[in-house]
């Protein structure tokens, strides 16, 4: 058994469609369109992506409801077609190679379901049994705590109960790349933790996670890279860190701008608050203060802040008001 | 806990048809434990292919009956009622509901395969209806009637009929949107299986058209291949090689209803709900 180097992702990995596996990214997608619909009805839900996830590495498809998470992952899960681009996992095509793609990733829907008749142990061990290289069942329920619920009946599982099923089946064959889509969701957070430790797990065990979300922290406290998704379209992507220095940091204050000469950056206001958006915060804050005092003006209710994960994430979505949140989030899988 | 992840160096899927056997039994399996498990099903499938064997049994008890055509009847109809039942209604509901309820888009996200996926679920049903062939020449052994002419055509009437009613139910599940319209959407073939047995009522011109149909082709073959009748009411006693022959429409009716299912089906399955 051979393991791939685990740790860090490969951040500078060059990019090359062509290259074989194992050297090449994980994934890798160019120019990847997907269209619901046709005619007047039809709706783009994913609009040019490229994404490159390294091996070895987690990668978080962040964005709220309706952003396209699904509609991308479906086709590099070789689930849907693209009306346009090209996608490769580990080097193959999802659809054309699926045999040999199916092989050596796990995949866990956002939604999905099964037979309520079956017990959680009958499940695993159909599962297991389709598999060519399977993890021991018990194996499995003890890797997500389903031991005492082996011989429960599916439809007897609760929400949370049910998802660790369908996780324990995505792991079930030891994949290489394990594809996501929200794991945690509907999840208490005791079980939230959990699946984030075998997120963790499978990396150091040399897997590429990738996996998408809508809560912020999961992003920030799982993975190596973050791409933002805002309407159909990778929005801002890199580390957690990358994306906070790159994003501005904030200035606010309740007094007029025009009594002001104020440092330079992007000017605003949010009701009677004035936002100051600036590249370097201290600089700016320093020159808003000294202003202010041979003013002598007093600047109420002073706050500043640098950017975060969080506000680069609420700057995207305020943005964005092309399709408004209509999609409707089950809170927990159905079976 | 720790989680073992190995990335094999890439031996080729060698993904023979032994692994794909394997899988479909496998899943084949747990179907029939399936339809076993709940009441609704287990009663379909056994009792309505097991009541005209029981009018055989005592048909054929009251006395020595020289008319061999309500023994070829009742046999018929316990094949077709299997063919229906556990068959097609079956699998046509169990396809159904898996969609809706998202089950068979989690499966295919696996390395089981589209084709797996659909034998296994045909499983229990061509079970069943072997069982009730095997059973029906047990019992015409034990109450003295005769045994099949042609043994080898009427299993090969049998499977092609079990693939032919399997067909059936995945071309039915192209246009039924949920399970609880299989019970509409299921009518036109139930029509096209049972109209075979209204055949003798029907005016002699209709009649080589209805014994085109499914339900009729499949109590043609056992006809021919089990008594040597060429059809009901008629003397029996052909030779080996005229069943061959006779039964020949009607192999190819099955194989044509079975062909045009797949064409159609193959255009407008779908493996997910609606959206
Ligand atoms: N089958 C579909 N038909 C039409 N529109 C769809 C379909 N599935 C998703 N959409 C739309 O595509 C957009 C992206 O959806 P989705 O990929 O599910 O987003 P996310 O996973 O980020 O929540 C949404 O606006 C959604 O309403
Ligand atoms: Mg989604």
């Amino acid at each position: 058994m051979e393991q791939t180097t685990s740790g860090a992702p490969d951040a500078t990995a060059s990019p090359t469609l062509t290259s074989p596996p194992p050297q090449g990214p994980a994934v890798s997608v160019r120019g990847l369109r997907r269209r619901y619909g046709s005619g007047s009805t039809a709706f783009e839900a994913v609009r040019g992506i490229d994404l490159e996830v390294a091996r070895g590495s987690i990668h978080a498809l962040l964005g709220v409801n309706g952003a396209g998470k699904t509609s991308t992952l479906e086709v590099i899960e070789g689930l849907a077609t693209a009306t346009a681009g090209e996608v490769r996992v580990l080097g193959l095509d999802p659809v054309r190679q699926r045999r040999e793609v199916r092989r050596r990733t796990g995949v866990l829907l956002q939604r999905s379901g099964f037979v309520g008749d079956l017990t959680v142990r009958e499940t695993l061990e159909m599962w297991t049994a389709t598999v060519t290289d399977p993890r021991p069942v018990d194996e499995l329920l003890e890797l997500l705590s389903l031991t005492a619920k082996a011989d429960t009946r599916m439809r007897g599982l609760s929400g949370g109960e049910h998802r660790r099923v369908d996780l324990a089946c995505s792991l079930s064959g030891r994949p290489e790349l394990v594809m996501l889509d929200e794991p945690t969701t509907g999840l208490d957070p005791e079980s939230r933790r959990q699946v984030w430790r075998l997120v963790r797990e499978l990396r150091e065990q040399g897997a590429t996670v990738l996996v998408t979300t809508h809560y912020l922290d999961e992003a920030e406290s799982l993975a190596d890279k973050v791409s933002i998704m805002r309407a159909g379209e990778i929005a801002v992507e890199g580390t957690v860190a990358e994306i906070v220095a790159a994003a501005p940091s904030q200035i606010s204050f309740r007094t007029p701008a025009e009594q002001l000469s104020l440092p330079t950056g992007e000017v605003s206001t949010d009701g009677e608050l004035t936002v100051l958006r600036v590249d370097d915060l201290q600089p700016a804050l320093t020159e808003l203060l000294v202003t202010a005092r041979q003013g002598g003006v007093r600047l109420d209710r002073l706050s500043a802040r640098t950017a975060s994960l969080e506000s680069v994430f609420l700057d995207l979505a305020g943005d964005h008001h092309e399709k408004p949140e209509t999609h409707d989030e089950p809170q927990e899988t159905s079976r | 806990m720790s989680v073992t992840t190995t990335t094999t160096s890439a031996a080729p899927a060698r993904d023979g048809w032994r692994t794909s056997l394997r899988r479909t039994v496998l899943l084949g399996r747990v179907n029939w434990t399936l339809m076993v498990r709940n009441r609704t099903t287990l009663l379909y499938a056994f009792l309505m292919p097991a009541l005209p064997l029981v009018l055989l049994v005592v048909g054929t008890r009251g006395g020595q009956n020289a008319n061999i055509d309500p023994s070829a009847g009742a046999i018929a109809a316990a094949l077709l009622f299997a063919l229906v039942f556990p068959g097609y209604y079956n699998l046509l509901s169990m396809f159904v509901t898996r969609r809706d309820e998202l089950v068979l888009k989690r499966l295919r996200t696996g390395e089981v395969r589209d084709g797996e996926l659909i034998t296994s679920m045909a499983l229990p049903g061509a079970a069943v209806t072997l069982v009730v062939a095997v059973a029906s020449v047990v019992l015409a052994a034990v109450l003295g009637l005769p045994m099949p002419t042609n043994p080898l055509l009427l299993l090969l009437a049998v499977l092609l009929a079990i693939g032919t009613f399997a067909a059936f139910a995945i071309w039915t599940a192209s246009w039924t949107q949920t399970a609880e319209s299989a019970q509409l959407t299921s009518a036109p073939v139930i029509a096209l299986s049972t109209v075979g047995f209204v055949v003798p009522l029907l005016p002699s011109a209709a009649q080589p058209w209805v014994e085109l149909t499914p339900g009729a082709a499949v109590e043609l073959l056992l006809r021919i291949s089990w008594f040597g009748q060429e059809r009901a009411g008629s003397e029996p006693g052909m030779s080996f090689v005229e069943t061959w022959v006779e039964a020949a429409p009607s192999l190819g009716a099955l194989a044509v209803w079975a062909l045009l299912a797949v064409v159609v089906a193959r255009r407008s399955l779908r493996w997910e709900p609606r959206a």
